[in-house]
Protein backbone atom coordinates (compact mmCIF):
# COMPACT_ATOMS: atom_id res chain seq x y z
CA UNK A 1 0.00 0.00 0.00
CA UNK A 2 1.37 3.60 -1.26
CA UNK A 3 1.58 6.41 1.62
CA UNK A 4 2.05 9.59 0.71
CA UNK A 5 2.05 12.66 3.20
CA UNK A 6 0.21 15.55 1.52
CA UNK A 7 1.38 18.48 3.30
CA UNK A 8 -1.36 21.48 3.88
CA UNK A 9 -1.67 24.63 2.12
CA UNK A 10 0.67 27.09 3.47
CA UNK A 11 3.27 29.54 2.44
CA UNK A 12 5.69 29.13 5.54
CA UNK A 13 8.59 27.90 3.56
CA UNK A 14 8.57 30.75 0.96
CA UNK A 15 7.39 33.20 3.88
CA UNK A 16 10.85 31.93 5.41
CA UNK A 17 12.92 33.06 2.39
CA UNK A 18 11.33 36.03 1.87
CA UNK A 19 11.86 37.06 5.61
CA UNK A 20 15.53 35.97 5.23
CA UNK A 21 16.28 37.97 2.42
CA UNK A 22 14.12 41.07 3.23
CA UNK A 23 16.54 40.59 6.78
CA UNK A 24 19.68 40.91 4.29
CA UNK A 25 18.54 43.62 2.17
CA UNK A 26 17.64 45.49 5.52
CA UNK A 27 21.44 44.59 7.58
CA UNK A 28 23.21 45.30 4.15
CA UNK A 29 21.25 48.80 4.22
CA UNK A 30 22.22 49.45 7.61
CA UNK A 31 25.87 48.69 7.30
CA UNK A 32 25.64 51.33 4.25
CA UNK A 33 24.51 54.07 5.99
CA UNK A 34 26.66 53.45 8.74
CA UNK A 35 29.53 52.86 7.41
CA UNK A 36 28.92 55.73 4.67
CA UNK A 37 31.39 58.72 5.27
CA UNK A 38 29.92 61.40 7.55
CA UNK A 39 30.55 64.43 4.92
CA UNK A 40 33.28 67.11 6.93
CA UNK A 41 31.71 70.07 8.33
CA UNK A 42 32.37 73.24 6.97
CA UNK A 43 35.17 74.70 8.86
CA UNK A 44 34.48 77.78 10.34
CA UNK A 45 36.74 80.65 8.42
CA UNK A 46 39.61 81.79 10.96
CA UNK A 47 39.12 85.16 12.73
CA UNK A 48 41.02 87.22 10.08
CA UNK A 49 39.00 86.37 7.22
CA UNK A 50 35.49 87.22 6.33
CA UNK A 51 33.45 85.76 3.70
CA UNK A 52 32.27 87.57 0.89
CA UNK A 53 28.44 85.76 0.32
CA UNK A 54 27.92 85.90 3.71
CA UNK A 55 30.18 88.55 5.46
CA UNK A 56 29.78 91.82 3.68
CA UNK A 57 27.23 94.71 3.34
CA UNK A 58 25.37 94.94 -0.08
CA UNK A 59 27.73 98.27 -0.71
CA UNK A 60 30.69 95.86 0.26
CA UNK A 61 30.33 92.82 -1.95
CA UNK A 62 30.14 96.08 -4.67
CA UNK A 63 33.05 97.47 -3.46
CA UNK A 64 34.64 93.98 -3.21
CA UNK A 65 33.86 92.64 -7.25
CA UNK A 66 35.24 96.35 -8.28
CA UNK A 67 38.02 95.94 -6.94
CA UNK A 68 39.13 92.61 -7.79
CA UNK A 69 38.30 93.92 -11.11
CA UNK A 70 40.33 97.01 -10.89
CA UNK A 71 43.35 94.80 -9.53
CA UNK A 72 43.12 92.72 -13.09
CA UNK A 73 43.61 96.36 -14.47
CA UNK A 74 46.29 97.64 -12.64
CA UNK A 75 48.27 94.31 -12.77
CA UNK A 76 48.34 94.92 -16.71
CA UNK A 77 49.19 98.32 -16.42
CA UNK A 78 51.83 97.81 -14.58
CA UNK A 79 53.64 94.82 -16.64
CA UNK A 80 52.56 97.34 -19.83
CA UNK A 81 53.81 100.25 -18.20
CA UNK A 82 56.69 98.93 -15.55
CA UNK A 83 55.02 101.15 -12.70
CA UNK A 84 52.02 100.99 -10.72
CA UNK A 85 49.20 103.49 -12.12
CA UNK A 86 48.46 106.60 -10.12
CA UNK A 87 45.39 107.21 -8.69
CA UNK A 88 44.03 110.18 -10.79
CA UNK A 89 45.03 107.70 -14.04
CA UNK A 90 42.54 105.00 -12.40
CA UNK A 91 39.78 107.48 -12.14
CA UNK A 92 40.67 108.91 -15.56
CA UNK A 93 40.04 105.67 -16.91
CA UNK A 94 36.87 105.12 -15.62
CA UNK A 95 38.12 102.24 -12.65
CA UNK A 96 35.51 102.10 -9.69
CA UNK A 97 35.87 102.45 -7.29
CA UNK A 98 38.57 104.79 -7.55
CA UNK A 99 36.61 106.96 -10.23
CA UNK A 100 34.22 109.81 -8.44
CA UNK A 101 30.77 108.99 -9.23
CA UNK A 102 27.72 109.02 -7.86
CA UNK A 103 27.82 105.09 -6.57
CA UNK A 104 31.04 106.12 -4.78
CA UNK A 105 29.13 108.11 -1.58
CA UNK A 106 26.41 105.54 -1.97
CA UNK A 107 28.82 103.09 -1.19
CA UNK A 108 30.57 104.97 2.02
CA UNK A 109 32.06 107.58 0.02
CA UNK A 110 35.97 106.24 0.43
CA UNK A 111 38.75 108.56 0.05
CA UNK A 112 41.54 106.69 -1.57
CA UNK A 113 45.56 107.11 -0.87
CA UNK A 114 48.13 105.32 -2.22
CA UNK A 115 51.46 103.59 -1.11
CA UNK A 116 54.27 101.25 -2.14
CA UNK A 117 54.76 98.41 -0.30
CA UNK A 118 57.94 95.77 0.03
CA UNK A 119 57.52 94.00 -2.64
CA UNK A 120 54.60 95.24 -4.35
CA UNK A 121 51.23 98.59 -3.83
CA UNK A 122 48.39 98.82 -2.06
CA UNK A 123 45.81 101.30 -3.11
CA UNK A 124 43.87 101.88 0.82
CA UNK A 125 40.24 104.07 0.49
CA UNK A 126 38.75 105.28 4.34
CA UNK A 127 35.28 104.84 4.57
CA UNK A 128 33.06 108.45 5.22
CA UNK A 129 30.31 105.56 6.05
CA UNK A 130 31.45 102.53 7.76
CA UNK A 131 27.90 101.49 8.73
CA UNK A 132 27.60 101.29 4.50
CA UNK A 133 30.59 100.07 3.89
CA UNK A 134 34.08 99.70 5.89
CA UNK A 135 37.73 100.63 4.96
CA UNK A 136 39.57 99.05 2.25
CA UNK A 137 42.64 98.09 1.13
CA UNK A 138 43.55 96.41 -2.40
CA UNK A 139 47.36 94.87 -2.09
CA UNK A 140 49.01 93.86 -5.16
CA UNK A 141 52.26 91.62 -5.25
CA UNK A 142 53.92 89.88 -8.31
CA UNK A 143 51.69 86.85 -7.39
CA UNK A 144 48.35 88.72 -7.47
CA UNK A 145 45.73 90.99 -4.99
CA UNK A 146 44.35 90.32 -1.68
CA UNK A 147 41.77 92.84 -0.20
CA UNK A 148 41.28 93.66 3.70
CA UNK A 149 38.28 95.06 4.95
CA UNK A 150 37.74 97.19 8.60
CA UNK A 151 34.07 98.56 9.63
CA UNK A 152 35.98 101.90 10.79
CA UNK A 153 36.63 105.10 8.90
CA UNK A 154 40.50 104.22 9.86
CA UNK A 155 43.87 103.85 7.37
CA UNK A 156 45.46 100.60 7.55
CA UNK A 157 49.06 100.27 9.18
CA UNK A 158 52.09 101.33 7.30
CA UNK A 159 52.92 99.25 5.81
CA UNK A 160 49.79 97.43 5.02
CA UNK A 161 51.19 94.14 6.28
CA UNK A 162 49.32 90.63 6.89
CA UNK A 163 50.36 90.68 10.49
CA UNK A 164 50.34 94.14 11.54
CA UNK A 165 46.69 94.32 9.33
CA UNK A 166 45.41 91.17 11.44
CA UNK A 167 46.96 92.91 14.51
CA UNK A 168 44.97 96.12 14.04
CA UNK A 169 41.66 93.88 13.43
CA UNK A 170 41.38 94.22 9.73
CA UNK A 171 40.25 90.90 7.88
CA UNK A 172 40.84 89.83 4.47
CA UNK A 173 38.23 89.09 2.38
CA UNK A 174 37.91 85.63 1.04
CA UNK A 175 35.30 84.18 -2.22
CA UNK A 176 34.47 80.73 -2.95
CA UNK A 177 33.82 79.29 -6.37
CA UNK A 178 32.26 75.56 -6.67
CA UNK A 179 31.57 74.84 -10.26
CA UNK A 180 28.31 74.01 -10.92
CA UNK A 181 26.88 74.62 -7.45
CA UNK A 182 23.52 73.92 -8.40
CA UNK A 183 24.08 70.60 -11.03
CA UNK B 1 -2.35 59.13 -31.39
CA UNK B 2 0.60 61.32 -30.17
CA UNK B 3 2.42 63.44 -32.16
CA UNK B 4 5.38 64.03 -29.81
CA UNK B 5 8.64 62.19 -31.16
CA UNK B 6 9.31 58.75 -29.62
CA UNK B 7 11.79 59.03 -26.65
CA UNK B 8 13.37 56.16 -28.29
CA UNK B 9 14.28 57.85 -31.38
CA UNK B 10 15.71 60.39 -29.50
CA UNK B 11 17.88 58.75 -27.56
CA UNK B 12 19.33 56.83 -30.91
CA UNK B 13 19.54 60.01 -32.98
CA UNK B 14 21.65 61.85 -29.84
CA UNK B 15 23.81 58.57 -29.26
CA UNK B 16 24.42 58.31 -33.16
CA UNK B 17 25.27 61.93 -33.24
CA UNK B 18 27.90 61.58 -30.22
CA UNK B 19 29.40 58.64 -32.07
CA UNK B 20 29.98 60.79 -34.88
CA UNK B 21 33.77 61.52 -35.56
CA UNK B 22 34.55 64.98 -34.37
CA UNK B 23 36.78 65.71 -37.74
CA UNK B 24 33.28 65.57 -39.69
CA UNK B 25 32.31 69.31 -37.36
CA UNK B 26 35.89 70.80 -37.30
CA UNK B 27 36.69 73.98 -38.44
CA UNK B 28 39.98 75.16 -40.67
CA UNK B 29 42.80 74.07 -39.57
CA UNK B 30 44.23 76.50 -37.02
CA UNK B 31 40.97 78.36 -35.97
CA UNK B 32 39.60 77.36 -32.99
CA UNK B 33 36.20 76.75 -32.16
CA UNK B 34 34.79 77.88 -28.74
CA UNK B 35 31.54 76.77 -27.75
CA UNK B 36 28.64 79.34 -25.53
CA UNK B 37 25.67 78.16 -23.91
CA UNK B 38 24.20 82.18 -23.49
CA UNK B 39 23.86 85.04 -25.24
CA UNK B 40 25.84 87.35 -23.13
CA UNK B 41 28.68 84.69 -23.29
CA UNK B 42 28.58 84.95 -26.73
CA UNK B 43 29.21 88.56 -26.92
CA UNK B 44 32.01 88.15 -24.41
CA UNK B 45 34.12 85.58 -26.20
CA UNK B 46 33.42 86.92 -29.93
CA UNK B 47 35.19 90.08 -28.45
CA UNK B 48 37.77 88.35 -26.66
CA UNK B 49 38.84 86.16 -29.71
CA UNK B 50 38.11 88.56 -32.56
CA UNK B 51 38.82 86.22 -35.82
CA UNK B 52 41.45 84.79 -34.39
CA UNK B 53 38.27 81.99 -33.59
CA UNK B 54 34.89 81.14 -33.89
CA UNK B 55 32.14 81.42 -31.33
CA UNK B 56 29.83 78.16 -32.22
CA UNK B 57 26.31 79.17 -29.69
CA UNK B 58 25.01 75.45 -29.07
CA UNK B 59 21.59 76.61 -28.31
CA UNK B 60 19.92 77.64 -31.54
CA UNK B 61 18.54 81.43 -30.79
CA UNK B 62 15.26 81.28 -30.07
CA UNK B 63 15.35 79.02 -27.13
CA UNK B 64 14.76 79.80 -23.91
CA UNK B 65 17.80 78.65 -21.84
CA UNK B 66 15.33 78.34 -18.66
CA UNK B 67 13.25 75.23 -20.10
CA UNK B 68 16.19 74.23 -22.63
CA UNK B 69 16.34 70.68 -23.19
CA UNK B 70 19.24 69.12 -25.40
CA UNK B 71 18.67 68.18 -28.84
CA UNK B 72 20.88 65.86 -30.68
CA UNK B 73 21.44 68.06 -33.35
CA UNK B 74 22.80 70.50 -30.17
CA UNK B 75 24.99 67.69 -28.98
CA UNK B 76 26.69 66.71 -32.03
CA UNK B 77 27.69 70.40 -32.35
CA UNK B 78 29.74 70.41 -29.15
CA UNK B 79 31.84 67.33 -31.09
CA UNK B 80 33.43 70.19 -33.37
CA UNK B 81 34.69 72.35 -30.15
CA UNK B 82 38.00 72.97 -29.06
CA UNK B 83 36.93 74.25 -25.80
CA UNK B 84 33.31 75.53 -24.15
CA UNK B 85 32.69 78.79 -22.25
CA UNK B 86 29.90 77.97 -19.42
CA UNK B 87 28.33 80.48 -16.50
CA UNK B 88 28.10 76.76 -14.56
CA UNK B 89 26.59 78.36 -11.64
CA UNK B 90 23.23 77.47 -12.27
CA UNK B 91 22.38 78.95 -15.32
CA UNK B 92 23.33 76.74 -17.98
CA UNK B 93 23.46 73.01 -15.91
CA UNK B 94 22.13 71.53 -18.91
CA UNK B 95 25.57 71.67 -20.53
CA UNK B 96 27.10 69.43 -18.38
CA UNK B 97 24.90 66.49 -19.43
CA UNK B 98 25.57 67.70 -23.16
CA UNK B 99 29.00 67.59 -22.67
CA UNK B 100 29.02 63.87 -21.23
CA UNK B 101 26.73 62.90 -23.76
CA UNK B 102 28.74 64.34 -26.94
CA UNK B 103 32.26 63.09 -28.96
CA UNK B 104 33.91 64.89 -26.68
CA UNK B 105 33.12 64.38 -23.19
CA UNK B 106 36.29 65.89 -21.83
CA UNK B 107 35.98 68.79 -24.00
CA UNK B 108 37.89 71.86 -22.21
CA UNK B 109 35.74 73.98 -19.61
CA UNK B 110 36.18 77.35 -19.27
CA UNK B 111 34.55 78.45 -15.64
CA UNK B 112 34.08 81.77 -16.49
CA UNK B 113 32.87 82.70 -12.23
CA UNK B 114 35.73 81.20 -11.18
CA UNK B 115 37.04 84.52 -10.31
CA UNK B 116 33.78 86.08 -9.62
CA UNK B 117 32.37 86.89 -6.01
CA UNK B 118 28.81 85.29 -6.29
CA UNK B 119 26.09 86.45 -4.32
CA UNK B 120 23.55 84.50 -2.67
CA UNK B 121 20.28 83.11 -4.45
CA UNK B 122 17.43 85.59 -3.99
CA UNK B 123 13.31 84.48 -3.24
CA UNK B 124 12.58 80.85 -2.69
CA UNK B 125 16.19 79.74 -4.04
CA UNK B 126 17.98 81.34 -0.70
CA UNK B 127 17.90 78.50 0.80
CA UNK B 128 21.58 76.23 2.58
CA UNK B 129 23.01 78.99 3.78
CA UNK B 130 24.07 80.95 1.44
CA UNK B 131 25.41 78.12 -0.13
CA UNK B 132 23.02 78.11 -3.43
CA UNK B 133 24.39 81.29 -5.49
CA UNK B 134 22.58 83.73 -7.82
CA UNK B 135 23.54 82.45 -11.11
CA UNK B 136 23.03 85.67 -12.89
CA UNK B 137 26.22 86.96 -12.67
CA UNK B 138 26.68 88.05 -16.44
CA UNK B 139 24.10 91.37 -15.35
CA UNK B 140 26.65 93.53 -13.92
CA UNK B 141 29.35 95.30 -15.64
CA UNK B 142 32.06 95.04 -12.73
CA UNK B 143 31.20 91.05 -13.06
CA UNK B 144 31.33 90.70 -17.13
CA UNK B 145 34.68 92.51 -16.48
CA UNK B 146 35.83 89.88 -14.36
CA UNK B 147 34.50 87.06 -16.35
CA UNK B 148 36.20 88.49 -19.80
CA UNK B 149 39.42 88.24 -17.72
CA UNK B 150 39.46 84.98 -16.57
CA UNK B 151 37.44 83.45 -20.42
CA UNK B 152 40.41 85.32 -22.28
CA UNK B 153 43.27 84.20 -19.73
CA UNK B 154 41.54 80.51 -20.01
CA UNK B 155 41.56 80.50 -23.56
CA UNK B 156 44.78 82.14 -23.92
CA UNK B 157 46.05 78.54 -21.98
CA UNK B 158 44.38 76.88 -25.00
CA UNK B 159 45.39 79.13 -28.03
CA UNK B 160 48.61 80.24 -27.26
CA UNK B 161 49.40 81.56 -30.44
CA UNK B 162 46.13 84.18 -29.76
CA UNK B 163 47.04 84.59 -26.17
CA UNK B 164 48.47 87.81 -26.58
CA UNK B 165 46.01 89.02 -29.06
CA UNK B 166 43.06 87.87 -26.94
CA UNK B 167 44.15 89.27 -23.56
CA UNK B 168 44.87 92.53 -25.56
CA UNK B 169 41.21 92.37 -26.79
CA UNK B 170 39.47 91.42 -23.35
CA UNK B 171 41.45 94.93 -22.04
CA UNK B 172 40.06 96.91 -25.12
CA UNK B 173 35.92 95.20 -24.49
CA UNK B 174 36.26 95.45 -20.63
CA UNK B 175 37.34 99.42 -21.03
CA UNK B 176 34.08 99.76 -23.10
CA UNK B 177 32.03 98.15 -20.95
CA UNK B 178 33.34 99.97 -17.53
CA UNK B 179 32.54 103.25 -19.96
CA UNK B 180 29.10 102.28 -20.39
CA UNK B 181 28.81 102.37 -16.06
CA UNK B 182 30.46 105.74 -16.29
CA UNK B 183 28.01 106.95 -19.18
CA UNK B 184 25.28 105.66 -16.21
CA UNK B 185 26.93 107.53 -13.66
CA UNK B 186 27.55 110.37 -15.38
CA UNK B 187 24.00 110.72 -15.91
CA UNK B 188 22.81 109.89 -12.00
CA UNK B 189 25.02 112.87 -11.12
CA UNK B 190 22.52 114.87 -12.43
CA UNK B 191 19.39 112.87 -11.18
CA UNK B 192 19.63 113.92 -7.63
CA UNK B 193 19.70 110.71 -5.94
CA UNK B 194 21.58 107.81 -5.32
CA UNK B 195 19.65 105.21 -2.95
CA UNK B 196 16.33 103.39 -3.38
CA UNK B 197 14.19 100.69 -1.75
CA UNK B 198 13.54 98.24 -4.45
CA UNK B 199 11.73 95.07 -5.26
CA UNK B 200 12.24 92.59 -8.63
CA UNK B 201 10.08 90.29 -9.68
CA UNK B 202 12.46 88.08 -10.89
CA UNK B 203 16.03 87.41 -8.74
CA UNK B 204 18.49 88.22 -11.40
CA UNK B 205 18.87 91.78 -10.55
CA UNK B 206 21.33 91.52 -7.07
CA UNK B 207 23.90 91.95 -9.23
CA UNK B 208 23.95 94.99 -11.21
CA UNK B 209 22.01 96.69 -8.36
CA UNK B 210 24.91 95.95 -5.90
CA UNK B 211 26.98 97.92 -8.51
CA UNK B 212 25.17 100.90 -7.07
CA UNK B 213 24.94 100.79 -3.96
CA UNK B 214 21.14 99.21 -4.03
CA UNK B 215 20.04 96.47 -2.43
CA UNK B 216 16.97 94.08 -3.00
CA UNK B 217 14.35 94.28 -0.14
CA UNK B 218 11.68 91.48 -2.11
CA UNK B 219 11.83 89.29 -4.46
CA UNK B 220 8.15 88.73 -5.92
CA UNK B 221 8.62 85.36 -8.09
CA UNK B 222 8.61 82.65 -6.04
CA UNK B 223 10.85 81.04 -8.98
CA UNK B 224 11.79 81.91 -12.41
CA UNK B 225 8.55 81.53 -14.68
CA UNK B 226 6.33 80.40 -11.71
CA UNK B 227 3.82 82.76 -10.56
CA UNK B 228 3.14 83.47 -6.67
CA UNK B 229 0.07 82.37 -5.44
CA UNK B 230 -2.66 84.25 -4.26
CA UNK B 231 -1.65 83.90 -0.96
CA UNK B 232 2.24 84.55 -1.90
CA UNK B 233 0.88 87.55 -3.14
CA UNK B 234 -0.88 89.42 -0.65
CA UNK B 235 1.81 88.59 1.69
CA UNK B 236 4.52 90.27 -0.93
CA UNK B 237 2.25 93.29 -1.31
CA UNK B 238 2.29 93.85 2.50
CA UNK B 239 5.57 93.17 2.46
CA UNK B 240 6.46 96.28 -0.08
CA UNK B 241 4.52 98.82 1.75
CA UNK B 242 5.74 97.68 5.37
CA UNK B 243 9.58 97.88 3.45
CA UNK B 244 8.18 101.35 1.44
CA UNK B 245 9.20 99.82 -1.52
CA UNK B 246 9.87 103.10 -4.10
CA UNK B 247 10.34 100.97 -7.51
CA UNK B 248 9.53 97.64 -8.56
CA UNK B 249 11.96 95.88 -11.40
CA UNK B 250 10.23 93.75 -13.35
CA UNK B 251 11.63 91.56 -16.99
CA UNK B 252 11.33 92.65 -20.43
CA UNK B 253 9.68 90.81 -22.60
CA UNK B 254 7.36 88.78 -19.49
CA UNK B 255 3.83 90.75 -19.28
CA UNK B 256 2.26 89.42 -16.57
CA UNK B 257 -1.41 90.01 -14.95
CA UNK B 258 0.11 89.70 -11.00
CA UNK B 259 2.95 92.29 -12.03
CA UNK B 260 0.21 94.96 -13.25
CA UNK B 261 -1.65 94.02 -10.03
CA UNK B 262 1.23 94.73 -7.54
CA UNK B 263 1.41 98.01 -9.29
CA UNK B 264 -2.03 98.75 -8.85
CA UNK B 265 -2.40 97.57 -5.40
CA UNK B 266 0.57 98.99 -3.78
CA UNK B 267 0.96 102.34 -6.75
CA UNK B 268 4.79 101.91 -6.60
CA UNK B 269 6.78 102.59 -9.87
CA UNK B 270 7.60 99.80 -12.24
CA UNK B 271 10.63 99.35 -14.80
CA UNK B 272 11.81 96.13 -16.65
CA UNK B 273 15.40 95.07 -17.17
CA UNK B 274 16.33 92.71 -20.17
CA UNK B 275 17.77 89.27 -19.11
CA UNK B 276 19.50 89.49 -22.43
CA UNK B 277 18.74 85.69 -22.96
CA UNK B 278 16.48 86.92 -26.22
CA UNK B 279 17.37 87.25 -29.51
CA UNK B 280 19.93 86.58 -32.77
CA UNK B 281 23.49 85.91 -31.02
CA UNK B 282 25.74 89.00 -31.52
CA UNK B 283 28.94 90.43 -30.66
CA UNK B 284 27.24 93.27 -29.65
CA UNK B 285 24.47 92.19 -28.04
CA UNK B 286 25.34 92.58 -24.58
CA UNK B 287 26.59 96.07 -24.74
CA UNK B 288 23.56 97.00 -26.27
CA UNK B 289 21.44 95.26 -23.78
CA UNK B 290 23.14 96.51 -20.28
CA UNK B 291 23.19 100.07 -21.93
CA UNK B 292 19.60 99.71 -22.06
CA UNK B 293 19.50 98.38 -18.22
CA UNK B 294 21.86 101.12 -17.41
CA UNK B 295 19.25 103.41 -18.80
CA UNK B 296 16.05 102.01 -16.96
CA UNK B 297 17.86 101.99 -13.73
CA UNK B 298 19.06 106.07 -14.10
CA UNK B 299 15.55 106.40 -15.44
CA UNK B 300 14.14 104.79 -12.14
CA UNK B 301 16.88 106.98 -9.89
CA UNK B 302 15.91 110.00 -11.49
CA UNK B 303 12.05 109.81 -11.59
CA UNK B 304 12.31 108.55 -7.40
CA UNK B 305 14.42 111.70 -6.38
CA UNK B 306 12.28 113.83 -4.28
Amino acid sequence: MHHQIVRRAGAERETLWVALAAGAILVSAALAVGLRAVPDAEAPLAAHLIDSRTGLTAAEQGLYADLKAAGEEIAALRTAEGRAPTLAELAAEALPPFAADPSAAARGGHAWTFAKTGDGVAYAGVSAAPELAGSLVLRLDGHGADIWLKRAAEAPPAPPEDAALTAAGWKRIVSTFTAGVTR
Amino acid sequence: MSILPNRRLILAGALAAAAMPAAAFAAPAGRRRFGVTLHPYYSYVANIVGDAAEVVPIIPAGFNPHAYEPRPEDIQRIGGLDAIVLNGIGHDDFAGRMIAASAKPSLPVVESNADVPLLPAAGMAARAAGRVVNPHSFLSITNSVLQVATIARELGRLDPDNAAAYAANARAYSRRLRQLRADALTKLATAGTASLRVATIHGAYDYLLREFGLEVSAVVEPAHGIEPSPAQLAETIATMRKLDVQVIFSELNFPSAYVEMIRRETGIRLYAFSHISHGDYAPDLFEREMARNLDTLVLAMAEAAP
